[in-house]
């Protein structure tokens, strides 16, 4: 049975790498690298043999053509961002092998759980995925599973779909017939318009974002999936709907309150949450 | 309408500079073809963002579509661009 050792969310912001190098970045930027250092070595300290990475695609890799709502890739390895990402944000690349087993088990597992996982022998992983696994595993050194959601073309799942489908990966997860250390990498975001009339510097909506945070922080399923629809977030910005991979993670929480959550407010940029589920002494306070 | 054909198009121009460049070079070939209205079809060839958005076009793809192939002051394009599609609000992009 494998072990279920770290959940954690952090932002996928193609613009934060970018922002963090500059010369003299603005408080609120240092201390989310700061808190996302932190959680470099809070996942780090949980030694995990494999991690599960759950996240979006910016219509890169699956479009209208072809959408899947929940998709497992298995090809045996898992490389990105595309190179138009690349050249646009200047982030850099990731390649890691997929633990294919692993992915193999949870598509067998998922239907008894009440899942039925879409999956892909041939992907590329976009900025979602390599953006955060470049600052909680710079070494590239772990085999993933990624996980995809659709977040970005409707319909895309209720919250409540998301929650129960992150219910659904922490009992395979406790099912996998292995003795692997998994943990758990989401990423996604609060309040974001892009290409639309609020397009900004800083987050569209940053009360959503603070409201949002202060549920989650308190492991209130209940106020998220009530709150947190379609129209709810469309109204925060349009592109808010990547809050629901948080969704998702306090179902693998199995509703539970993380050990630690923030959130940071650039004035540059949308907002930059964190979020961590563990069952062991954190790094951070 | 046929928003999926336009997103297409957009999707086709930000994954493949070659694609981008046969769009700017002339676009009423790149188009012929496809499975347009008119009116989504004149948008795409004049770069009429504020028209493509008002028809409800994927503005997630709308954003790099635009900065990829505007022709004109790309400095100026932010402000503009929030200005000329704000009166439109919210049209449903879902295809």
């Amino acid at each position: 049975m494998a072990e279920l050792v770290e959940i954690m969310g952090i932002s996928h912001s193609p613009n934060f790498p970018g922002q963090i190098a500059e010369p003299n970045p603005e408080p609120a930027i240092v201390e989310a690298a700061r808190d996302y250092e932190l959680m470099r070595q809070r996942m780090a300290s949980t030694k995990p043999d494999v991690l599960v990475v759950i996240a979006s695609d910016h219509l890169n890799q699956f479009f209208m053509d072809n959408m899947p709502t929940f998709l497992v890739g298995k090809a045996p390895r898992a490389e990105g961002p595309f190179p138009h990402e690349m050249r646009t944000f200047g982030i850099a690349p990731y390649r890691a092998n997929v633990e294919v087993d692993v992915a193999k088990n949870m598509l067998q597992l998922a239907p008894k759980m009440g899942v039925d996982f879409s999956f892909s022998d041939e992907f590329r992983i976009d900025h979602a995925f390599t953006v955060p696994l470049n600052f909680i595993r710079p070494e590239m050194d772990l085999p993933i599973v990624p996980i995809f959601t659709n977040v970005m073309a409707p319909p895309v799942p209720p919250a409540q779909r998301f929650f129960e489908v992150g219910k659904a990966i922490r009992k395979i997860i406790n099912e996998l017939p292995s003795n692997k250390r998994v943990g758990v990498l989401s990423s996604g975001h609060l309040a974001i318009e892009i290409g639309g009339p609020k397009e900004g510097r800083s987050s569209s909506d940053p009360e959503f974002d603070r409201r949002m945070m202060n549920l989650v922080g308190r492991g209130d399923v209940e106020n998220v999936i009530e709150e947190a629809t379609w129209d709810r977030m469309m109204a925060s910005g349009n592109v808010t709907p990547g809050f629901l991979n948080f969704v998702l993670l306090m179902g693998l929480a199995d509703g539970k309150p993380p050990s630690v959550s923030g959130v940071r407010f650039p004035k540059s940029k949308g907002s930059v949450p964190y979020m961590a589920w563990d069952s062991q002494p954190g790094v951070l306070p | 309408m046929s928003k999926f054909q336009v997103d297409k198009v957009m999707r086709e121009a930000i994954l493949d500079p070659k694609v981008a460049s046969a769009f700017k070079a002339d676009t009423e070939k790149f188009l012929e073809g496809r499975d347009l209205t008119e009116a989504e079809r004149k948008a795409l060839i004049d770069v009429d963002y504020a028209t493509l958005y008002r028809l409800g076009a994927h503005p997630f793809l709308l954003n790099g579509f635009t900065r990829l192939v505007w022709k004109g002051d790309k400095a100026a394009l932010n402000a503009e661009y929030r200005k000329n599609i704000a009166p439109f609000g919210y049209p449903d992009f879902s295809t």
